[in-house]
């Protein structure tokens, strides 16, 4: 029952997030000063002209009318037809750009998460000595690199100067390409699960239950990855969920970096061309992705930590 | 003494910055064709960018407008958040869950996503506009912070006397528990300046930058169109984020240690 009421009241925030993102755009562009049609046509419409995109755009309405049509649209999957591509679905033009930003989050959360793990194992285990402090700065490092800084400088390196792994946004690039694009995205994820995962390892160093795991003949190995690690998961999991929201800034900053198709290139065009509701469309998609993550984090927390389904 | 230094490389890159642009005449937004994307030389000591800007200039100006935002918008979230978390502690019960789960939603909120929402009512976003909508979100942290400090100091001996002589609670929030918090939550000042300019640098760097060009993002989106001609563009764009990044969160450190 109560792990009922927990999942329950996780939807109705994940819920809330979403409509947040949507009535915060919505309202954005029909509450702050300036005309969204004369936003989209310039100045130099003709008033014949702005009507006609008024209309479509249904801001000759009153507001609580647009807001109403508008949340039901997005209930209904359907918010109208691209403002620049007259005759298709907004909607569709989205669908069609999820996929590629989904692949790359999705790769880029593992790839951290495993490395971030790995280091912060490295960091806490007996196997690096004296030299596990290197890891932890290592570490302190990594998490003060600014993506936008180290990806450019990579791809020129690894990309375009000595040609190691094809440039990402080449539609032949193929798998290798993608996993360049999201180890990039993985690195600032990777470092802040590895700086929680050690300190809560170290926290828990000291817990009963582990010098009774190594009492009872187990490696350091055994100790670590089947009893320390899976307590040590609600920080790991928290932290990669508070990271969803830089990750999937730092997706719109590669795909811009590689020219990637995806949902950051897709929100960027519409933002350019004023295709308000493809823009719409595209913000709440990224908004469900994150959304979706972070419930699904929260799933995996029950799932690996007993304490965390009580 | 080591504290001090923590503020040096901030104080650095501020002062070369600033002695460039008072001395160097040379406007950032100055266009001189002939030099266009040219390797740094004698007279353009970090080259040239596209249509011929100097990188020097265009990148000094871009360092103190960040920083100057940066450090504007850390600030209002500190004056923001600080008494906000103080007051939820202070009144327990259900105002204080409420802020702590709004403190959340916020913290894990897509800030990118919720940035270009709201940017989409302006055609031309100025540096103006991104402080705005960064500021929307900056108080979190700090109200977070004070949140968790302040509930260790509810307890104390000092408030609850002074909840005994008489006091009411603005009052002990404001000369009791405040003054108490500051040194803490301060040290969270670096971080939020860092992650500001980082921000406003990814925000330039996609196209939703002040028109003029001269943001750090705007150099490190010109290196990335040029990166086979002029590569230099490129390392010199990077740097300079990281350099400005790293040396705030260093500044920011300065604190931590006089709070210990």
């Amino acid at each position: 029952m109560r792990a009922l009421r927990a999942a329950f009241s996780r939807a109705l925030e994940a819920a809330l997030v979403l409509l947040l993102l949507a009535s915060l755009v919505f309202f954005a562009l029909r509450l702050l000063p300036g005309d969204p049609a004369r936003l989209v046509l310039g100045d130099q419409a003709s008033p014949a002209e702005l009507a006609a995109v008024r209309a479509r755009l249904h801001t000759d309405e009153p507001l609580v009318a647009q807001y109403a049509r508008f949340l039901s649209g997005l209930g209904t999957l359907d918010l109208g037809d691209s403002l620049r591509r007259p005759g298709v679905p907004a909607l569709r033009r989205v669908a069609t750009a999820l996929g590629p930003t989904a692949r790359l989050a999705a790769l880029a959360v593992g790839l951290g998460s495993a490395f971030g793990v790995a280091m912060a194992a490295l960091a806490f285990g007996p196997w690096l000595g004296a030299r596990r402090r290197w890891v932890e700065r290592g570490l302190v490092a990594l998490a003060a690199a600014p993506l936008i800084a180290f990806a450019p400088l990579l791809t020129f390196a690894l990309a375009v100067k000595t040609r190691l792994v094809p440039l990402p946004g080449d539609p032949e690039a193929g798998t290798l390409g993608l996993v360049f694009a999201s180890a990039l995205l993985a690195v600032p994820l990777a470092a802040h699960v590895g700086r929680t995962g050690h300190a809560s390892l170290v926290e828990l160093g000291q817990g009963q239950f582990l010098v009774v795991a190594a009492a009872k003949g187990a490696g350091p190995g055994r100790v670590l990855f089947l009893h320390a690690l899976p307590a040590a998961s609600g920080p790991i999991l928290a932290v990669i969920a508070t990271q969803l929201g830089a990750l999937l800034g730092g997706a719109v900053v590669l795909e811009r970096l590689f020219e990637r198709w995806g949902l950051g290139t897709l929100i960027l065009e519409a933002y350019a061309s004023r295709d308000l509701p493809v823009l719409e469309g595209a913000v709440v998609a990224a908004g469900a992705l994150f959304v979706v993550v972070q419930s699904a984090a929260a799933f995996l927390h029950a799932l690996l930590d007993p304490r965390a389904r009580s | 003494m080591r504290r001090v230094l923590r503020l040096v490389p901030l104080g650095l890159v501020v002062a070369l910055a600033a002695t460039v642009t008072l001395l160097a005449p040379s406007a950032p937004d100055r266009i001189e064709p002939l030099f266009a994307w040219s390797s740094p030389s004698a007279a353009r000591l970090l080259g040239a960018g596209e249509g011929g800007v100097d990188l020097l200039s265009v990148v000094s100006h871009a360092e103190l407008r960040g920083i100057v935002l940066a450090l504007a918008v850390a600030i209002a979230g500190f004056v923001v958040g600080t008494p906000l978390g103080a007051f939820a502690a202070l009144t327990r019960g259900r105002t204080e869950r409420l802020i702590e789960r709004g403190c959340d939603l916020i913290q894990a909120f897509p800030t990118f996503l919720l940035a270009l929402a709201v940017l989409s009512a302006v055609r031309v976003p100025s540096r103006l506009h991104l402080g705005l909508v960064f500021a929307l979100t900056a108080w979190a942290p700090f109200a977070r912070l004070a949140l968790v400090q302040t509930r260790v100091l509810r307890d104390a001996a000092f408030v609850e006397a002074a909840y005994a002589l008489g006091v009411t609670r603005p009052r002990v929030l404001v000369r009791h528990v405040i003054p108490n918090l500051l040194g803490v939550v301060a040290v969270q000042l670096g971080s939020a300046g860092a992650s500001i300019v980082v921000a406003e640098a990814a925000f330039a760097f996609v196209g939703l930058g002040p028109r003029d060009g001269v943001s750090l993002g705007a150099v490190l989106d010109q290196g990335v169109a040029a990166m086979l001609r002029a590569p230099h563009v490129l390392i010199v764009g990077a740097l300079a984020v990281f350099v400005t990044s790293s040396s705030m969160l260093v500044a920011g450190r300065a604190i931590e240690g006089r709070v210990r």
